[in-house]
C-alpha cells in the first residue's frame, strides 16, 4: 500500500466509522448476489469478486463524492 | 430472469447459466419455505450443497452479528402509534430467527401484558405509560441495568411504565425504552439494525433461488439475443 493510499484509508476509517462496519456487508451482499446468479462454485467465486468491485466501487464513489462535497462546502 | 421448465418426468428444473446443465429444483415451494425459515436450508434439501452452505454461512452470522452489535435490542416487532418498527418488515425475511419477535410482541400487547417466559429477548420496547404485568416489571427491574423500581407505578392489576409527569412538572428522563436503548447504544443501534435488515432482505433472494433457480439469462436466451 502506498503512503497516499494508506493516508486515505486511515482518514476514511477515522472520519467515517461506518466504513468499518459496512465492508462486511458489502462482502455478504456480493456473495449472495453472485450465488443467486450462478450455480457452479467456480463461477460463484469469480462473480463474488466482480460484485465486490461493483458494490465497493459504487458505494466508495458515493462516499468519496459526499466527502468531497462536505470538504468543499 | 430464472427459467423453470417441466421436463417429461414432471420435475421442475432450471438451466444453469454457467454450463447449460439442468438443475433439479426438488419441491420448489417447500424448498423456498425452508430457505425462508433457515437461509440455505432449501438449497441443501434440493441437493445444492455448496450454495446452501454458502448462504447459511453468509446470512446467519450477519444476522447474529447485527443482534450482537445492537445488544440484542434491534430485532422487535412493534406497531404501536409512535413506535412503528418498519425495519422489522426487512428483518422478518430471515425467517425463524426473527419469529420470536412476533411472538413477544403479540404476548406483550395481549391480555397477559408480558412477553413469553417474562424475557425481554426480542420484546418490543415499553412506551411511556404502558401497563405491564407485575412479574415482567419485576424481571426488568432485576435484570435491566437501565430500569429501576422508580420507573414503575402501581396501576392495579398492572404496573405502569414511566407514567406521564403531573402537569407543570418537567421530566428530563427518556420517555420510553427505545430512547434508553438509543442513548446507551449510540450508533450501534442503527448499525445492528442495518445488519439484521440486510440479512433479511438478502434472504429474500435466497428464497427466490430455492424456488426458481439462479437469476441469470440462460445460455439459450443469450444465444437468442444474438
Amino acid at each position: 500500500m502506498t503512503p497516499l493510499a494508506a493516508l486515505i484509508a486511515v482518514t476514511l476509517l477515522d472520519r467515517v466509522p461506518g466504513v468499518v462496519y459496512g465492508l462486511p456487508l458489502v462482502l455478504v451482499a456480493a456473495i449472495v448476489f453472485a450465488a443467486t446468479h450462478h450455480e457452479d462454485s467456480t463461477a460463484i467465486k469469480r462473480a463474488t469478486l466482480e460484485w465486490i468491485g461493483w458494490l465497493g466501487g459504487i458505494l466508495g464513489g458515493v462516499l468519496v463524492a459526499v466527502w468531497l462535497v462536505s470538504w468543499l462546502a | 430472469m430464472a427459467k423453470q421448465e417441466a421436463s417429461g418426468s414432471g420435475r421442475v428444473v432450471a438451466i444453469s447459466p454457467d454450463d447449460g446443465s439442468t438443475i433439479d429444483l426438488k419441491s420448489p415451494a417447500l424448498a423456498a419455505l425452508l430457505s425462508w425459515l433457515v437461509p440455505g436450508l432449501g438449497q441443501l434439501v434440493q441437493g445444492r450443497r455448496f450454495k446452501g452452505l454458502l448462504f447459511m454461512a453468509a446470512l446467519v452470522p450477519t444476522f447474529l452479528a447485527g443482534m450482537w452489535l445492537g445488544d440484542g435490542r434491534v430485532v422487535y416487532a412493534s406497531w404501536k402509534p409512535g413506535e412503528k418498527r418498519w425495519a422489522f418488515i426487512c428483518q422478518a425475511g430471515i425467517g425463524a430467527a426473527a419469529l420470536p419477535a412476533m411472538i413477544q410482541s403479540w404476548r406483550l400487547e395481549g391480555p397477559a401484558k408480558q412477553p413469553a417466559f417474562r424475557s425481554p429477548f426480542m420484546a418490543p420496547p415499553l412506551s411511556r405509560g404502558q401497563p405491564v404485568s407485575p412479574a415482567y416489571a419485576a424481571a426488568l427491574v432485576k435484570n435491566d441495568p437501565d430500569i429501576d423500581a422508580d420507573d414503575f407505578r402501581p396501576l392495579p392489576p398492572w404496573q405502569q411504565f414511566r407514567p406521564p409527569p403531573p402537569p407543570g412538572m418537567l421530566d428530563r428522563t427518556p420517555a420510553d425504552q427505545v430512547s434508553i436503548w438509543h442513548k446507551r447504544l449510540g450508533r450501534f443501534f442503527e448499525i445492528g439494525t442495518l445488519y439484521t435488515m440486510l440479512a433479511g432482505m438478502l434472504n429474500v433472494l435466497v428464497v427466490y433461488d430455492a424456488w426458481s433457480g439462479p437469476m441469470h439469462p440462460t445460455p439459450r436466451d443469450e444465444k437468442g439475443k444474438q
